[in-house]
């Protein structure tokens, strides 16, 4: 599994970003914000180390697995091996499929039979927004990218299939990923107040906010890193970031 | 919102919290893992404990699968108790119906239905109620509907079927007997009647502002259930019976009677299949055929939406044509008679058009209700399941409270108020009369000299007076209309020989303003009763008449309340200048334009000058008119229910 980490290069600088910015339009400031950080991952590059997972463990909202790289497998849970980054209890191979994200395109191979909206595939196909990914006739995964200003992914269970923990859904995380309170967030967090932004960096994952957020009890002003374990409180928000390692369950 | 206990904090021993899912009326919910992996929905109880403790250790050996199975009773270190429960992934009911702001598709009626059906069915075969059935509480995980909160659920026998007064649940989905405190499972039937409708239509039947509103619409009103089908009507007409005894008796027959009306309106049978994607937009194709569309007064109701939704100043530009065009051309007798004819013709339609007029109104609210807040609220840890409900009143909730605080509340105001409120409406009223008498001057040459304009401008002041006197002494009581109305007439009565004999003081009886040529030679006697002498002058009977009817006609005291929509409606002072018209060319010898002006001026004067109260600052209770601080408003609104966003277990 030659996974690739895009860590932006030495030179990205994020500007500092003034807490309670009193802009009119939420949706608008928002925009803005996420445009300045947008900017500053146009030069990231590919890096080779393995796909990192984590969960996010949401208060009032749910759990979500996020996985950050640039090639991401489906399959069986394995016992052995590592397994697969979409991980479902389900009646398909270990390594059934996987997604890349190449040249902002998305597409997906399989070892397995596998369609696209209903056309079966047998090379590599392209991914759009609103595609249903359909594995041995009976997983069904919606696959949508909620924003055209990441590249980021959300794969949807659109049949009873998940990971053997309850998961409401996996970002497939290539640049960053907003949780927020609107649907074209990637976890549509419907009470917060303010827009948080996941990204990776350097092979580390880090967030930041346009209020301010604590990270395990410190304030911070600007962006911090996340460690397994953080858990980062806002203004009527708080989460839990826990990597998913290879030996311990998603849990 | 911020919760107790922190991520990977242990509580129960065995149980490591992962998340906070919610905080009900009950206490706060998390989702942990044991140590071996297995989740599970973890409430802490804070509050109703005997209550609750009691209902959850008789459920405790339930098993079905349609009921959120409880694991355990478990108490911490802190002598708090806990319940450990099955953990439910799945989205709750009330979340779906967030997607179907129009109802939903009648398969996933039926699917919900049957869950909830079966889990019912086997809590009522044990002799158990659950009485705290709502949307919130109903999930499905997995395709498979669970019912939570069955720990709530009232163990009852025949002889302990009044045992509990205390009220809980959501008062949208309570049946009325369960306020006296007396009832079995058919408070279920009940509740499973409002969700039937809250699913087939996108809202409940029963909505309000406070929940004293709604538990009294529950004890008194019909259902409004236009937008179901008639075929599906009755079934529905039968589950929401007030009396439990006349109302369907068990869910079972309830769900039979559903789905065979149901399959009769929906023959081509129910396919399974899930819409993609978001449910936001359910199409208008999806609509379940139980559901009626509005038809012929569609167009009505559109018109009247596109009128609503203009723009005040469009709205004075377009009144003001309208009015220009009765008054300066020779149309006035045509549109009158038209008008009438018109009016008769779609009186049944009128009617239909209200009613249309009232659900729509009703439709706005229950979707605003559920709209997630936008704004910033603050962390309020004693009630957090109300936090979208306490913000300030703005925007939708100023619009919630106009819909209910109309003239037509009832309200308590102290006497030295309403002298106050009197007393400066009636001194505002002849600089109105002033205002308006010089724009019709300047306008129209329908007051050519200064009598004319003093004898229009006293009549006009005068009528305005009487109007207003009578509607602000009779302001926010509850009253007779016919009577009230019988009393208006009266006072139109006086104005109108006030004006007779106003008219031949200032000699202007046989001036020329006063001359409708149409009507001459043409006397009309009722009795001793001469309303037309033929000369094309009015008589005082002809006076009388006119202000007589016109005053009685119209609901003069909406217009003078301190609680009307605005404090100067375009459209009220039309259709009071239609209704001058209308009755100035039925009554012969009566100048119809100048009828038609009269009944403008007094309309706009009444209205100008009346005492107002803005929206925010209106209350329903004592000292209606006197500004308070908009946060005592809002605490009048927080009880409304608990309608939880995400429930889980």
């Amino acid at each position: 599994m030659a996974s690739l980490l895009n860590p932006v290069s030495p030179k990205c600088s994020i500007a500092p970003v003034r807490i309670k910015t009193p802009l009119r339009d939420p949706a608008e400031a928002d925009r803005m914000f996420l445009l300045r950080l947008t900017a500053d991952f146009e030069d990231a590059s590919v890096s080779s180390s393995p796909n990192r997972s984590f969960m996010l463990w949401i208060d009032g909202v749910g759990a979500w697995q996020l996985c950050a790289g640039r090639r991401f497998t489906i399959g069986a849970p394995s016992f052995e091996n590592p397994s697969a980054d979409v991980a479902l209890l389900a009646n398909i191979s270990r390594n059934h499929a996987a997604l890349h994200y190449q040249a902002d395109t998305w597409s997906v191979t399989a070892s397995q039979p596998t369609s696209v909206s209903g056309q079966p595939i047998h090379a590599a196909t392209g991914l759009r927004s609103g595609d249903q990914l359909c594995l041995a006739d009976r997983v069904r995964l919606g696959f949508r990218i909620p924003t055209p200003l990441s590249s980021s992914a959300v794969i949807d269970f659109e049949s009873n299939h998940r990971p053997t923990h309850t998961v409401d859904g996996i970002i497939l995380m290539v640049d960053h990923c907003l949780l927020g309170s609107r649907r074209d967030h990637h976890v549509c967090c419907p009470e917060w107040p303010d827009v948080v932004v996941l990204y990776d960096q350097d092979g580390t994952l880090r967030c930041r906010s346009s209020a301010p957020l604590c990270i395990d009890g410190r304030l911070v002003a600007d962006s911090a890193r996340l460690e397994s374990g953080s858990v980062v409180t806002g203004d009527d928000l708080r989460f839990r970031v826990e990597e998913v390692s290879e030996d311990t369950d998603r849990r | 919102m911020k919760f107790t206990f922190a991520p990977e904090s242990s509580p129960l021993e065995g149980y490591t919290i992962k998340r906070a899912i919610h905080r009900g009326g009950f206490g706060e919910v998390y989702y942990a893992l044991s140590s071996s992996g297995k989740e599970v929905a973890l409430k802490l109880l804070n509050n109703n404990l005997e209550v609750e403790l009691r209902g959850i250790r008789q459920c405790l050996n339930l098993k079905h699968p349609n009921l959120v199975t409880i694991f355990d009773i478990r108490q911490d270190q802190d002598g708090d108790y806990w319940i450990v429960m099955e953990y439910i992934g799945g989205r709750g009911l009330y979340e779906v119906l967030q997607g179907y702001p129009d109802g939903m598709p009648i398969p996933e009626v039926l699917k919900w239905l049957s869950g909830i059906t079966a889990g019912l069915s086997f809590l009522h075969d044990r002799g158990i109620v659950h009485r705290d059935l709502k949307p919130a509480n109903v999930f499905s995980d997995q395709d498979i509907v669970k019912i939570g909160d069955v720990g709530l659920s009232k163990y009852i026998s025949e002889s302990r079927r009044s045992a509990q007064t205390q009220s809980v649940g959501t008062v949208y989905y309570m049946a009325p007997e369960v306020a006296k405190g007396r009832y079995g499972r058919e408070v279920d039937v009940y509740a499973i009647g409002i969700m039937l409708v809250e699913m087939l239509t996108g809202r409940v039947p029963f909505d309000g502002e406070t929940t004293a509103e709604i538990l009294m619409k529950h004890m008194t009103a019909e259902p409004d259930l236009s937008r179901i089908s008639e075929e599906v009507r009755p079934v529905l007409v039968a589950a929401l019976e007030k009396d439990p005894q006349q109302r369907i008796q068990d869910v079972e027959e309830l769900e039979r009677r559903f789905r065979s009306v149901v399959n009769a309106v929906a023959p081509s049978g129910p396919s399974r299949t899930k819409p993609r994607g978001q449910p936001a937009a359910p199409a208008a194709e999806r609509r379940s055929p139980v559901v009626s569309p509005a038809t012929a007064t569609g167009l009505m109701a559109s018109a009247f939406k596109t009128w609503s939704q203009l723009p005040a100043p469009a709205k004075w530009v377009i009144g003001g044509i309208a009015a220009f065009l009765l008054l300066e051309t020779r149309i006035l007798r045509p549109v009158a008679t038209g008008a009438l004819l018109g009016g008769f013709v779609s009186m049944y339609f009128g009617y239909k058009l209200l009613s249309l007029m009232f659900g729509s109104q009703r439709q706005t609210k229950s979707a605003r209700q559920k709209t997630p807040p936008e704004s910033r609220t603050g962390f309020r840890p004693e009630l957090p399941t109300a936090v979208h409900r306490r913000q300030p009143m703005s925007g939708p909730a100023k619009a919630l409270t106009s819909a209910l605080l109309s003239p037509a509340t009832p309200r308590r105001i102290v006497f030295a108020q309403r002298l106050r409120d009197l007393t400066n409406s009636l001194s505002v009223v002849p600089v109105a009369v002033v205002l308006v008498t010089l724009a019709i001057t300047l306008t129209t040459n329908m007051l050519p000299g200064t009598p004319e304009a003093v004898f229009f401008a006293a009549v006009t002041i005068l009528a305005s007076w009487g109007l207003i006197v009578s509607g602000k002494l009779r302001e926010g009581r509850v009253g007779d209309v016919f009577i009230r109305r019988l009393f208006q007439g009266g006072i139109g009565l006086s104005v109108g020989l006030t004006a007779a004999g106003l008219s031949h003081y200032l000699m202007l009886s046989d001036e020329d303003f006063l001359n409708s040529p149409d009507a001459a030679a043409k006397p009309w006697v009722m009795g001793k009763l001469t309303v037309s002498d033929g000369s094309g002058f009015p008589t005082t009977a002809a006076f009388m008449l006119f202000f007589g009817v016109l005053f009685a006609l119209r609901r003069w005291w909406w217009q003078s309340d301190s609680f009307r929509r605005s404090r100067f409606r375009v459209s009220t002072a039309l259709f009071t200048l239609f209704l001058g018209a209308i009755i100035g060319g039925l009554l012969p010898g009566f100048p119809d334009a100048l009828g038609a002006t009269w009944a403008l001026a007094i309309s706009a004067v009444v209205q100008l000058s009346a005492g107002w109260t803005p929206h925010e600052d209106r209350l329903p209770t004592p000292g209606s008119n006197v500004r308070k601080p908009k946060s005592v408003e809002c605490q009048t609104t927080l009880h409304v229910g608990e309608r939880e966003p995400v429930v889980q277990a």
